[in-house]
């Protein structure tokens, strides 16, 4: 079972990760199926409470902005957004949070995402294949002295 | 021999001087100093056997393979605290940043006169770190890899006259690939994994790695082996296979959160009452600063030098660069705000802070969750909200003063500063718990705490248990108080002297 449908999933994605500027472009199927796969991972309650934000956050939309969070326009919704992150009330401000955390994640480890930015991996991973560190250690030299 | 599941066929039974479940900085030690001894040990590992080969510096992968349900493990209580456990063979040292620090010393005196550990003393306790730092090849880390997030932090904190330093790692050779917690691509870091496990290996000690502790068999009052199962690496779940060790000694090693809940599952071990209680942490908190020059994150050492200024008032700073993943949920923000500043990732450093010593206590319960799932319930108390906010304010004056233009904090309310007003705001105000953005922990400790009075602690100064013969815990749970540092050095210390009351008390009996 989804969390959420296809369609709120990639309006959420879309929200969230905004449009950063040079970056490549949402990938809402791969993400998506990161999502999926980081549920699977991870502890069971964490789909249930990112349904349960979901709603919440659609919920709030009715009641902060008048209208459902999917007829809101592109800036109603970042206003509601970071209202909501904003937010001293703990419950609020969990339900922005814990939505956000597999969206932006899966956005930002694309490695087409990630590269742009300065963090290779790929490289980094090469490199660090040249690299032999062995648990030998150096004895100092044998000193030559007298009898 | 490590053991997967694949290696094994059918049930196992077999028989074994001593067996450990976990093979992090408890239990690896333990293992290789008795394999060392020539006795026959076992030991038993939920996590899978990574290599160096595996680890390739993928965040999300690494949360999913090596950590406890990819990393989501959290508090229950307010605020919410992310408390990241490692799943592997060399528990949380395999993902961990190598921080390598000794205790530090009021902290024994005061588990001398509260626990009354007069057994554990200063000079005992000395000898042994030397040797694990040895062993380890602990040393500074090297400020020529440290990276420029660490170096323009170090030179804010110099500017502004407070202690700081280079901090000792156990890490060989180290050339800064950003990856500890995603486990060591080059091999340099010494986790239990490179270090002791080989070692115990060598001596002929056997690991079944992906194998689930199930119950410690009880025989006339005395631990006398353990049943377990093996799990599906693919799923997680049973794989139907079992596997039962008959010991003449059992050891507990498998963290200061599931070592009581294990223990409470079974009823075992418990007639003070105090397992699963006293779990401290180390609430963490960070500073994110956007400079006007680059910093080329994540290249370096993430976490590689400290301000210990306020070590007395519980407050250690001890920095991080992180990638981008991660980075962006760090960011207080959503949307085009979270975007526009990610575009900037190459010049943000971030750095953390921890509550080094705590006034806040939890507890570890058995929920009957889904799954083998303990519950960690953990109010922050307002004097280490206090702290935290010490913290955050600490390193964003270190930040401005090494050329920060903005600093971003995880406070409500005070996301974004701009510059000593907006700090001088957050100094004044009044934060709850509930103002915290996202707060993450490490470190548990204290579960199964030792101490000399057997109805206010789990097990002796030597890692025995007061209820069951031939019976040990021996993790970061049996540390009764933080040590004011990151505590791997000092559990494994404490693993060094239980594998010699081990063995006192098996060449005794021979």
């Amino acid at each position: 079972m989804k969390a959420v449908s296809r369609r709120q999933l990639q309006e959420l994605m879309a929200a969230y990760v905004g449009e950063p500027e040079g970056l490549p472009p949402l990938d809402a199927d791969g993400q998506a199926a990161f999502i999926e796969e980081y549920f699977e991972a991870g502890a069971p309650e964490l789909k249930v409470v990112f349904f349960a934000c979901n709603l919440s956050l659609r919920t709030l939309s009715i009641l902060l902005k008048g209208r459902p969070f999917s007829r809101l326009d592109a800036d109603e919704q970042q206003e509601l957004l970071n209202r909501i992150i904003a937010s001293r009330n703990p419950l609020i401000r969990g339900i922005g949070v814990l939505l956000g955390l597999p969206l932006l994640m899966s956005y930002y480890r694309r490695p087409e995402v990630a590269l742009p930015l300065g963090f290779d991996p790929k490289a980094l991973k090469e490199e660090s294949n040249l690299r032999v560190v062995t648990r030998d250690r150096d004895l100092p030299p044998k000193q030559e002295g007298p009898e | 021999m490590i053991l997967g599941p694949d290696e094994v066929k059918g049930n196992v039974s077999r028989s074994a001087d001593v067996v450990i479940i976990g093979s992090g900085a408890g239990g690896g030690p333990i293992a290789r100093e008795l394999a060392g001894e020539g006795y026959s040990v076992v030991v038993l590992e939920e996590g899978g056997y990574f290599t160096r080969e595996d680890f390739n510096i993928n965040p999300t992968e690494s949360y999913m393979r090596m950590y406890r349900d990819a990393a989501q493990t959290i508090t229950l209580g307010i605020p919410f605290i992310l408390l990241p456990l490692g799943k592997t063979v060399g528990g949380t040292t395999t993902v961990n940043s190598g921080t390598a620090l000794r205790m530090l010393r009021p902290i024994l005196k005061k588990w001398h006169l509260t626990h009354g550990l007069t057994d554990i003393t200063e000079e005992e306790l000395n000898l042994i770190y030397g040797h694990l730092e040895e062993f380890l090849f602990v040393k500074r880390a090297d400020p020529e890899v440290a990276g420029k997030v660490a170096t323009t932090f170090m030179a804010g904190a110099e500017k502004l006259g407070l202690s700081c330093g280079w901090l000792p790692r156990n890490a060989k050779e180290c050339e800064g690939f950003g990856s500890c917690v995603f486990g060591c691509p080059s091999g340099s870091k010494q986790s239990v994994d490179v270090s002791f496990v080989p070692d115990a290996v060598k001596s002929g000690a056997d690991i079944y790695t992906r194998c689930r502790a199930d119950r410690i068999k009880v025989v006339g009052g005395r631990a006398a082996g353990v049943t377990a199962y093996f799990l599906d690496p693919m799923t997680g779940r049973p794989s139907g296979q079992r596997i039962e060790v008959e010991a003449r000694v059992t050891v507990l090693a498998a963290g200061a959160i599931y070592s009581p809940y294990f223990l409470l599952k079974q009823g075992l071990a418990n007639s003070s009452g105090q397992v699963g209680k006293n779990l401290q942490i180390h609430p963490a908190t960070q500073a994110i600063a956007l400079m006007d020059e680059p910093l080329g994150p994540p290249k370096g050492i993430p976490q590689c030098c400290y301000v210990d200024e306020f070590k007395g008032e519980g407050i250690m700073l001890e920095g991080g660069t992180v990638p981008p993943e991660i980075h962006s949920l760090a960011l207080p923000f959503a949307g085009r705000r979270n975007a526009s500043l990610m575009t900037g990732y190459p010049n943000m450093g971030i750095f953390g802070g921890m509550v080094s010593e705590s006034d806040s206590w939890g507890r570890v319960v058995d929920l009957h969750r889904p799954g083998y799932r303990p519950g960690m319930l953990y109010m922050l108390r307002g004097r280490d909200v206090g702290k935290a906010k010490a913290a955050t304010v600490l390193m964003a004056e270190i930040w401005f003063a090494a050329g920060a233009r903005k600093v971003f904090t995880p406070f409500a309310g005070h996301y974004e500063l701009s510059g000593p007003r907006d700090l001088k705001r957050l100094e004044r105000s009044r934060v709850r718990a509930t103002d915290i953005f996202g707060m993450s922990a490490y470190h548990p400790l204290g579960t199964c705490r030792m101490g000399s009075d057997p109805e206010w602690s789990v097990v002796r100064h030597t890692c025995e248990s007061w209820d069951l013969e031939d019976f040990y815990i021996c993790d970061g749970s049996v540390i009764p108080s933080s040590p004011g540092v990151n505590p791997q050095l000092t559990i494994m210390a404490m693993a060094m002297r239980c594998a010699g009351f081990i063995d006192d008390q098996l060449s005794a009996k021979t």
